[in-house]
């Protein structure tokens, strides 16, 4: 019946669940209750934790990802043309070949546009001007 | 042990379809509303991959992969549009965006 | 192995009867190119793409009067889509003309190479549109289409309204194009074939289950109907053609329509008609189920919500579009009928409608690129300020509402001889009742421009006229308003043949 095949994966369900659930309960029983706002804080690799975590990120991330997925995705129509491309031979070749050249040609302009650059802001050498108008402000706002 | 039957799948796909469609119109985070349109593509993908199996015919599994290639390009187009609009007015919320009037 | 080769051969065979759609391709790909290269000449990509597009419409029209199925029954090419194609490439060619004089394009110092690259896309994806009979090519043809016009919509994207409409496109065409899909995949799993002319002999013989099939049938309309923005799939159009371009408008308002209604009208003709015949009693291979019903409601709904919603818009952008809604709905009425006496009336209205729509918007960006605005406020005074072009949008308005003697009110003519043909009168009335309320709002205008005192402020005063080369081409579109409404019989004969093969 389609209730065993089903019937196992339910099985497995259940007992992973009671798995987690009992090795939890049990813990609580047993372990001491201690808190300190140490032990509390989210743990980042030892460091003390800055800032709120709800930042956002840079806009370029989304902007690689967006052309990552195009280029990753296109890339399952090369499965079925695999299957056939032995019994179709030059055909099939040469198609692929216009296919991915036209995918190149979408590279080309992202790379002619400068969208895949990863532009590094240049580093600002601080001035002696501006040092002495920032400690100022700084002592107004003391 | 037997196969499972066709109709598990396309309960499965009606149901993905249903979730999608509704998280396309209730949501008001543009991004989640492109998630549930994934979902909706998913759920036609799940669709045409179990006719396809159960008719033993290889032209739904072919669709497939159209409709897996041009979500893709949708989803792209549509974080790229919603970007453009994000840089001009700080927000993803879909009912935050009424210049036009209705 | 001999039947590997004979497949090879009919698909090298297609490839010669598919050299208009690689002509554009590769115009595409040359303007993205030389967009690229030489950066210092800004329009080089809309010469190009010009040039690409006139080069196509001379392989296309070796492929006049040849009906041929592709590339193992994916597309056709027969008459009927060779019409629509022609129709198409001189939208896409007066568009990118347009486009050559419109201000808010060109402001910012705004790169341009993109926006004619992809109106050559929306161009292939229409192409294929017209000749697909597959679910696989019908998808993928309005998928292209629609991408291409998500990103067009959103194009001047420092201005709010325009990324707010591309929001709004995107969402609502996405939707609708997942609920085609799986409408789609049930008609695919009823009928085992994606191969539209095999559904319906699947469905002939009367073995499948017909419960998926009026679904999937149905959730397919949702997809088409939001391509033809007929109510009640309209709801992204009035917002999207405010916010877009306004060459884009019109664009998507006769191209964009058009491709949606040549898929329309094949799809249901093939699939849920009965093969040779064009009996109206046989609309409906499925029993009890009306189809020319709901095609007649959706009709009716169409045309009465984008009228009278019309009447109240003060935006003149806003309120072209309600009324090319309302067109739509009047197309619609001929579907209804299904003949190859509608359909030929269908042909015929929209190249009347591409002349005349497609003028009126580009007077609108003419006064546009002068005073700055689409509202109609604005247009008070402008017969005075603006001679010439007020003429000018008057006629195309006349030609709009369906008054003789112009090619809206021939268009209309055969329409409602193709209804009237086959008895529906109250089609019919419910169209001509319709007609009198667009005079309202296509007056508006008029008035506006014509007959109310201009305001006292005078700076903003100025006589005004357009360039003498877009001038030019409103000239000639009111010209052709003029002559197709007198003599018409070319494109008529056209029509006519171009509808033969649906027996």
């Amino acid at each position: 019946m389609y209730l065993t095949t089903f019937g196992i994966v339910l099985v497995f369900f259940i007992v992973g669940a009671l798995f987690v659930a009992v090795g939890l309960f049990t813990a609580a029983l047993v372990r001491p209750k201690n808190p300190t706002p140490e032990k509390l804080r989210t743990y980042e690799s030892g460091e003390i934790p800055m800032g709120s975590p709800w930042i956002q990120f840079n806009n370029r991330f989304y902007i690689i990802g967006l052309a990552y997925i195009i280029f990753d995705v296109e890339l399952v129509l090369l499965f079925p043309w695999s299957v056939v491309y032995k019994t179709l031979g030059w055909y099939s070749f040469i198609a692929m070949v216009i296919f991915l050249m036209i995918l190149i040609i979408g590279l080309v302009y992202d790379w002619a546009k400068g969208y895949l650059e990863w532009d590094k802001p240049n580093p600002v050498i601080p001035q002696l001007n501006e040092l002495i108008i920032h400690r100022k402000k700084v002592n107004k706002e003391n | 042990m037997n196969n499972i039957p066709l109709e598990y799948y396309i309960a499965l796909s009606g149901i993905l379809f249903t979730i999608g469609t509704l998280g396309v119109i209730l949501r008001r985070n543009a991004i989640i509303v492109f998630m549930s349109l994934e979902i909706m593509l998913n759920s036609v993908n799940l669709a045409f991959i179990s006719f396809a199996r159960y008719l033993g015919d290889t032209s739904g599994e072919i669709f497939v992969f159209f409709v897996m290639a041009v979500a893709a390009a949708e989803s792209a187009i549509g974080l790229a549009i919603i970007l453009a609009l994000f840089r001009k007015k700080q927000t993803i919320y879909v009912d935050e965006v009424n210049v036009l009037k209705h | 192995m001999t039947i590997t080769q004979s497949y090879l051969n009919n698909l090298m065979a297609s490839v010669g009867y598919f050299a208009p759609e690689i002509a554009i391709v590769v115009t595409f790909i040359v303007a993205i190119l030389f967009d690229l290269m030489f950066k210092k000449s800004k329009n080089i990509a809309a010469y190009i793409s010009i040039i690409g597009l006139i080069i196509t419409g001379f392989i296309l029209s070796g492929n006049i009067g040849i009906s041929k199925s592709l590339f193992d029954g994916l597309i056709v090419v027969d008459p009927y889509s060779t019409f629509f194609k022609f129709l198409f490439l001189i939208t896409t060619i007066l568009i990118m003309v347009m486009s050559l004089s419109y201000k808010e394009l060109y402001d910012n110092n705004r790169k341009v190479g993109e926006y004619y690259s992809m109106l050559v896309g929306i161009t292939f994806g229409m192409f294929l549109l017209a000749s697909a009979v597959n679910l696989i090519t019908i998808y993928l043809s309005i998928e292209i289409l629609s991408l291409s016009s998500y990103v067009l919509a959103g194009y001047t994207k420092e201005i709010r309204r325009a990324s707010e409409a591309s929001l709004k496109y995107v969402i609502y065409g996405s939707l609708s194009s997942g609920i085609m899909v799986y409408g789609m995949s049930l008609l695919y799993g009823a009928t085992m074939t994606l191969d539209v002319a095999k559904i319906n002999v699947a469905i002939l013989s009367g073995h499948v289950e017909l419960f998926p099939i009026i679904i999937g049938g149905l959730m397919i309309l949702v997809g088409f109907g939001y391509k033809m923005s007929a109510v009640p799939f309209h709801y992204w159009t009035p917002d999207v053609y405010e916010g877009a371009p306004i060459t884009i408008t019109s664009y998507l308002s006769v191209a964009s329509k058009a491709a949606g209604f040549a898929v329309f009208i094949r799809f249901f003709k093939d699939l849920y008609l009965l093969p040779a015949t064009s009996d109206i009693n046989i609309w409906n291979t499925i029993s009890n189920f009306h189809w020319q019903t709901i095609v007649a409601v959706l009709s009716v709904l169409t045309m009465t919500v984008g009228n009278f919603v019309a009447l109240w818009q003060e935006n003149v952008k806003r309120l072209l579009a309600y009324s090319s809604i309302a067109h739509a709905g009047y197309i619609l009425m001929a579907v209804v009928v299904m003949t190859n006496v509608g359909i030929t009336s269908i042909l015929l209205y929209f190249v009347f409608y591409m002349i005349m729509n497609l003028g009126a918007f580009f007077v609108a960006q003419l006064f546009a690129n002068k005073i700055g605005s689409d509202d109609l406020k604005d247009y008070i005074g402008l017969g005075y300020r603006s001679p010439v072009l007020a003429v000018l949008m008057t006629v195309f308005l006349i030609s709009l509402t369906g008054l003789p003697p112009t090619a809206g009110f021939i268009g209309k003519f055969y329409i409602f001889t193709a209804v009237l043909d086959k008895g529906f009168v109250w089609l019919a009335v419910i169209g001509v009742l319709n007609s009198v309320v667009s005079l309202f709002y296509y007056a508006k205008i008029f008035r506006n421009m014509f007959l109310r005192s201009v305001a006292d402020d005078t700076k903003n005063n100025f006589k005004f006229s357009a360039p003498a080369f877009p001038l030019s081409i409103a000239y000639v579109l009111a010209f052709a308003t003029i002559l197709f409404g007198l003599y018409f019989s070319p494109i008529l004969n056209w029509a006519e043949n171009s509808v033969t093969m649906f027996k």
